[in-house]
């Protein structure tokens, strides 16, 4: 499995900058997703990689070698397609077949057999052969997709929102089994997808994506404990960020004022200037006393546990509660961040 | 309660009768009734049924010959089609250039363009004196017109290729435009070259398209009576031009009714066959993005395509173009004629070429349209009510039954009842509103009913729900979202209606020759002048024609699937 670089990649369409120079690497046998709200640029990104696009600058390279001079079908990279891309009047075994008999192996008839036999069986299709892509449920579909971009053994499998046509629970059974395979396989991965919960379950590292720019690169573990910027500590579950006046810094470690109280934070990146956002997830704090007294407008039941909203002081907060809270609520938070602000 | 919704039930089913009975009632009577005179004509003798008059029609040599011709012509027809309209709609597909919707607008042309428009342009274009034999002679310095192509069967050939290669065109261009760019990509990453791609998968997807331009070009050539009768000659006639022949130059009935029959059940055999493949070769296809274009003219476009642009340009326009051409600059009188040829189309006098006045022959195709127009329309909207409110193949194929009988065998029918009641007090020019009527009324179908279909059912609910009753729903809701495709079928069936010539040539008698049928009395007399102008008007109508088609009905359209 190859090693994948991508070094300040730019994609323009017309005046719009889709990809405003992304660097990333992805190691072999790595799972990386791109996560991003729509139109943040990760599929072009991957269209660029697949050679689908032609970048406006920067450079894609796999084991050191650049792709960007040579036409889609000579870079050796799989694409799995949002919407599957399954030929229509070819039977699944013929789908799955397609790359063997017409790309650049043209392997014999019983070859191709043996490798389809072999591919079906991995994504749990077998005696399907004969069936039509019309005639399959939309996960039936994806597999046949996944095998038919496995089948040519690609160096780089890219996988463009493959699971985003699919119902929830479906969703997570073939996220499960796609890793599996993926990982059984080894092999390197770059998986593009809207989906946080998606993104943190597959990826062996996360990077968030945002009009056009890489925010973060990291293990998804980190990603959620430790966000570097405001976008990806919002993008990636709920987060309270309160403006805050830095008066102390001395990293890692910083004090800031916030709402007449001052609280102790780790630094991640540290902020210019003395104003900063003070981050903490919901179930950062400790419920009962302390220095924050929150003002409750309503609280919904998630099941294992109570989701709150109010304000502190006019500052927007939400907290996670192992019971239903108590309104008026003190709380002292445990843990927080200070991020830069911006943006 | 129940009773209640027993009679609200049996009112509805009331109304559908009632709907469905009215155009059948039509049908019955104006169709039905006339085209049994025909198969009573061809199958019976001396009081008794019989096939010895068919059997003896397929027996006749010159009628063997008059079908292997006729399915030879279109098949070659065909080919030649597929091979001119094909990349057409490869270019319309892969490239975006100024006017591009003007461009499919007039791959539309094919349907409206009389056909004897397009036989007098070959005259004047192919000609032995022709516009191209003229240029080569000059550009060559031969002193014998090079090109002989008039009265052989590649006149022909060539003429319908002319007429049909943009249904090709058109056909490929919106299935290729339908397909998703996502599968030729699918393609590439999997390792495969373009070309290879295109055999394997576009060409494939494209296939159902192709067959069915295929099968309705090879129909509309098989059932072709303008071009052969004035560029074939006596030699090269196809069984339409017999039937014609058979019915009012040798005024033979019986075996004119006996060989339109056997017409009709070789059409309706192509039909069947049409329908059954259609079902068959039709994939679902789900579009997600559009298909991307390149700009042309530009380094990525092959220079190879302005070549074959400027070759197909040539013989696109070259004869519509003579046309016109011809209708300017043919001296009237030893002088240069200016607009003289077209004061002379408008003027009363008796014309002994055409039988009657020109100006009366505008006139009369002009009546003639605009009757059959409303009644076609009329019908259109009864039929298509009718298969919304009853869906039944069995009705759709009766209420659709003209589409399967060609223009001669429709001509011959009203032809043979018209002396009889209850016509026998109408006259001929009553018969060729009818037939006019009966022939475009299933475009009309075709036009509104997808509309009419396509409406979401939700807004009548909407509206009713809102405290509108049924019939204000259809006028404030239904009707101004009809009446643009109505316009639009309106238009087209008028310019139809103006360039139809078989049924004309059929039906004509005294006075009653319509614009076509003098512009074919013309060029036969060989006065090119006067057939050029009220070609030239013609082709004027067929182009406002598609101009309204393209805008309108691509607008409506739209806000149908809204």
């Amino acid at each position: 499995m190859a090693k994948l670089e991508v070094e300040n990649l730019t994609k323009r369409f017309g005046p719009v900058v889709a990809v405003a120079g992304v660097s990333f690497s992805v190691d072999p046998g790595e799972i990386l997703v791109l996560l991003g709200p729509s139109g943040c640029g990760k599929t072009t990104v991957l269209r660029c990689i697949a050679g689908l696009e032609h970048p406006d600058a920067g450079d894609v390279r796999l084991d050191g070698r650049s792709l960007l001079g040579l036409p889609p079908e000579r870079r050796g990279v799989g694409l799995v397609f949002q919407h599957y891309a399954l030929f229509p009047h070819l039977s699944v075994a013929a789908n799955v077949a397609y790359g063997l008999r017409h790309g650049r192996l043209r392997l014999s008839r019983t070859l191709r057999q043996k490798r389809v036999a072999e591919l079906l069986a991995l994504v749990g299709l077998s005696g399907y052969e004969r069936r039509k892509p019309h005639e399959l449920s939309e996960g039936q579909k994806q597999r046949v997709a996944l095998a038919r971009a496995l089948a040519v053994e690609p160096q780089l499998l890219l996988l463009d929102e493959p699971l985003s046509a699919l119902d929830a629970a479906l969703r997570m059974e073939l996220r499960r089994e796609l890793r599996r395979i993926l990982k059984e396989r080894n092999t390197t991965s770059v998986y593009v997808t809207h989906d946080q919960t998606e993104a943190l379950a597959l990826a062996d590292r996360v990077g968030v994506m945002r009009e056009g720019k890489l925010e973060q690169v990291d293990r998804p573990e980190d990603l959620y404990e430790r966000p570097k910027a405001s976008f990806v500590a919002q993008f990636l579950g709920r987060a309270n960020l309160w403006p805050a006046r830095v008066v102390r810094l001395e990293p890692p470690r910083a004090w800031v004022e916030v709402a007449g109280v001052t609280v102790e934070a780790e630094v991640l990146a540290p902020p210019q200037g003395e104003e900063a956002l003070l981050f903490f997830r919901p179930e950062w704090v400790e419920l009962g006393r302390g220095p924050f007294r929150a003002e409750l407008r309503e609280a919904e039941y998630l099941g294992d546990h109570w989701e709150a909203r109010g304000r502190v002081q006019g500052l927007p907060l939400v907290l996670h509660t192992p019971t239903i809270p108590a309104n008026p609520l003190n709380f002292q938070i445990k843990r927080a961040f200070l991020l830069p602000t911006g943006h | 309660m129940a009773k209640a919704v027993d009679r609200r039930l049996i009112r509805r089913r009331g109304a559908s009768l009632l709907w469905a009975g009215l155009p059948l009632f039509v049908l019955a009577t104006a169709f039905f009734l006339p085209l049994a005179n025909v198969l009573l004509l061809g199958l019976r003798l001396e009081d008794q049924w019989t096939l010895a008059r068919v059997r003896a029609v397929l027996a006749d040599p010159y009628v063997r010959h008059l079908f292997s011709f006729t399915a030879w012509q279109a098949f070659l027809s065909t080919l030649l089609s597929f091979v001119l309209g094909f990349p057409l709609g490869w270019f319309l597909t892969r490239y975006r250039f100024p006017g591009k919707s003007l461009a499919r607008a007039f791959t539309l042309a094919p349907f409206v363009l009389p056909p004897i428009t397009v036989a007098l342009g070959f005259f004047l274009f192919f000609g032995h004196t022709g516009y191209l034999n003229h240029a080569l002679q000059k550009i060559l310095r031969l002193r014998d017109p090079p090109l002989k192509l008039l009265y052989s069967l590649w006149a022909i050939v060539l003429a319908h290729a002319f007429y049909n290669a943009p249904v090709f065109a058109r056909f490929v261009h919106a299935a290729w435009s339908s397909l998703d760019p996502a599968l030729e990509e699918a393609c590439a990453v999997l390792g495969v070259r373009r070309f290879r791609a295109f055999l394997t998968v576009t060409l494939p997807l494209l296939l159902p398209a192709i067959f069915s331009a295929a099968a309705l070009v090879f129909v509309l050539c098989f059932l072709s009576f303008a071009i052969p009768l004035s560029l074939g000659g006596a030699r090269y006639a196809t069984v339409e031009v017999g039937v014609y022949l058979y019915a009012r130059v040798y005024v033979d009935l019986p075996r004119a009714a006996a060989l339109g029959l056997v017409q009709l059940l070789v059409t309706l055999g192509l039909a069947y066959l049409y329908v059954r493949g259609g079902g068959r070769w039709s994939a679902p296809q789900e579009r997600l993005r559009p298909l991307p274009t390149l700009p042309f003219p530009s380094r990525a476009a092959h220079g190879l395509w302005l070549l074959w642009l400027l070759g197909s340009a040539v013989l696109f326009f070259g004869p519509i173009g003579s046309v016109v051409a011809d209708s300017f600059t043919r001296p009237l009188g030893g002088r240069p004629a200016g607009l003289g040829w077209y004061r002379f189309i408008f003027s009363p006098e008796h014309n002994p070429f055409i039988g009657t006045s020109p100006l009366g022959s505008v006139r009369v195709s002009l009546e003639v349209a605009g009757f059959s127009t409303l009644l076609a329309l009329a019908l259109g909207l009864g039929v298509s009510g009718a298969l919304r409110v009853l869906r039944s193949r069995a009705l759709e194929a009766l209420l659709m039954a003209p589409l399967a009988v060609s223009s001669v065998v429709l001509g011959l029918a009203l032809l043979l009842a018209f002396h009889r009641p209850p016509f026998v007090y109408l006259s001929e020019k009553h018969a060729l509103i009818l037939a006019h009527a009966l022939l475009f009324y299933p475009f009309v179908v075709r036009i509104v009913r997808p509309i009419w279909e396509g409406l979401a059912p939700g807004w009548v609910e909407a509206a009713r729900v809102l405290g509108a009753s049924r019939l204000r729903a259809f006028l404030t809701v239904e009707a101004p979202l009809l009446a643009q495709a109505l316009l639009v079928a309106g238009a087209f069936s008028l310019a139809l209606s103006l360039g139809e010539m078989t049924a004309a040539a059929m039906l004509s008698r005294g006075e009653l020759v319509t614009l076509p049928l003098a512009i074919y009395r013309f060029l036969s007399a060989r006065r090119f002048g006067a057939a050029s102008a009220m070609a030239s008007l013609l082709i004027l109508i067929t182009v406002a024609a598609v101009i309204v088609w393209e805008w309108l009905g691509e607008r409506s359209l739209r806000h149908g699937q809204a």
